[in-house]
């Protein structure tokens, strides 16, 4: 290439980049850069030489209306964080230390015993008189989480999921619980202390989006036996 | 401030759908882009709709993040930035009855273009001054006012072609001095 006609493909990429170029100029320059890689790295580099002139702008905070607009129109229904958060703190029965103690004993007297399985972590999803009562138990050693359903069915056509909400993090699932009382499923050690599990309510075969849709309808902390 | 090498990790873990990320970027970088749109716009409401649209964007081509081999806070201005002066050459054109009289009887750089001037970081701003006062000033109204060619002649009372050659040769002697 002629160092003349590198020039001007040179200002062509300036004028693409400063968007001085007409809409049909503009993608027949798309076009070729396409297939031109070195006018990519052209237009490249003028992006990052003009991006400098936005080097002395002060930096200004967005009103938090903002963000929540964005998320709200990415995220249409998803339950943020904030959200998962109040929705526990409906359920703080579950959390308390008596109903705590109760059902750690649920664990020891009904749950399951297999040689192998010793819990170091237990959480208690729901309590007395609720409709969901789940009893879960962790074994580091195994990485196996067992999960004891001692009351509760899921709707005609709806599914429990079970999810793991490690600190601020979205919940993260776990998976759907099977028809069977108890069932078990693999958790990553390091994750489980402190963390949260929860149950939604979801469509069956699991929530679609990859986060809760439905209800939350027991939840409960995973504690040292 | 989060480094070019923590941005580029949350692009690239939204490219996978991590709301987590998104947060994150916007938080680490929702006040530059804000100030430049803000810049653009001088109007608040438009900057609000305009950031928002931008990190919209910035969601849904994170994936394409990657092939276009910009730095991460090149992308992200950048994506502000073209938002940015859509939405004021929209404005524009739905005022252009009014906003006419205006720019014909403009004399010269107008306020907003001298506010400009002094933002550029410092290479760039070495070598516009080698371009000229008139010349450099109209690569900021490009960059910065969206003008387009139609609006720098009208700006300079010069024909269209004739601001179009010489805006192409002060580019080609910017990136000769930007090479250098």
């Amino acid at each position: 290439m002629s160092d003349e006609i590198e020039q001007e493909l040179k200002a062509l990429a300036a004028e693409y980049a400063l968007g001085l170029l007409s809409p049909a100029e503009a993608r027949a320059f798309e076009d070729l850069m396409t297939t031109d890689p070195d006018l990519r790295d052209a237009y490249a580099e003028w992006v990052e030489d003009f991006v400098t002139l936005t080097d002395g702008i002060v930096p200004q905070t967005p009103p938090a209306s903002v963000e929540k607009a964005i998320e709200a129109q990415l995220f249409p229904q998803s339950k943020t964080v904030s959200g998962w958060r109040a929705r526990l703190g409906l359920l703080p029965a579950a959390l308390t230390g008596a109903v705590l103690a109760a059902v750690v004993l649920v664990a020891f007297d009904f749950g399951p015993k297999g040689p192998e399985f010793e819990p170091e972590l237990v959480a208690a999803l729901g309590g007395d008189g609720d409709s969901l009562r789940i009893a879960a138990s962790f074994d580091a050693e195994t990485s196996v989480l067992r999960v004891d359903r001692a009351a509760g069915t899921a709707a005609d056509g709806r599914s429990f999921e079970l999810w793991l909400i490690v600190g601020d993090n979205l919940p993260v699932s776990l998976g759907v619980l099977p028809d069977a009382a108890v069932a078990e499923f693999v958790l990553p050690a390091q994750l489980a202390s402190g963390a949260i599990l929860a149950i939604s309510d979801e469509p069956l075969g699991g929530s679609p989006t990859g986060q809760p849709t439905g209800d939350v309808l027991a939840a409960g902390a995973l504690t040292p036996v | 401030m989060a480094t070019p090498a923590e941005i580029e990790d949350l692009i690239g873990k939204m490219s996978l759908g991590d709301r987590r990320a998104f947060s994150a970027i916007y938080s680490a970088t929702s006040a530059k882009l804000f100030g430049v749109v803000l810049r653009i716009l001088n109007n608040r409401a438009d900057a609000e709709e305009v950031l928002q649209e931008a990190y919209v964007k910035i969601w849904q081509n994170a994936g394409k993040y990657q092939v276009n081999g910009l730095s991460p806070m090149t992308w992200l201005i950048t994506i502000a930035r073209n938002q940015a002066i859509d939405r004021l050459r929209a404005r524009r054109a739905a005022t252009s009855d009014l906003s006419e009289a205006d720019a014909i009887a403009d004399p010269g750089p107008g306020p907003e273009a001298l506010a400009i001037a002094a933002s550029d970081g410092e290479r760039i701003s070495a070598c516009m001054e080698h371009l000229g006062p008139d010349k450099a000033d109209a690569v900021r109204r490009a960059y910065l006012l969206g003008e387009t060619y139609e609006d720098l002649a009208a700006h300079y009372r010069i024909p269209l072609n004739t601001v179009r050659t010489w805006l192409r040769r002060s580019l080609q002697n910017l990136r000769e001095c930007l090479s250098t």
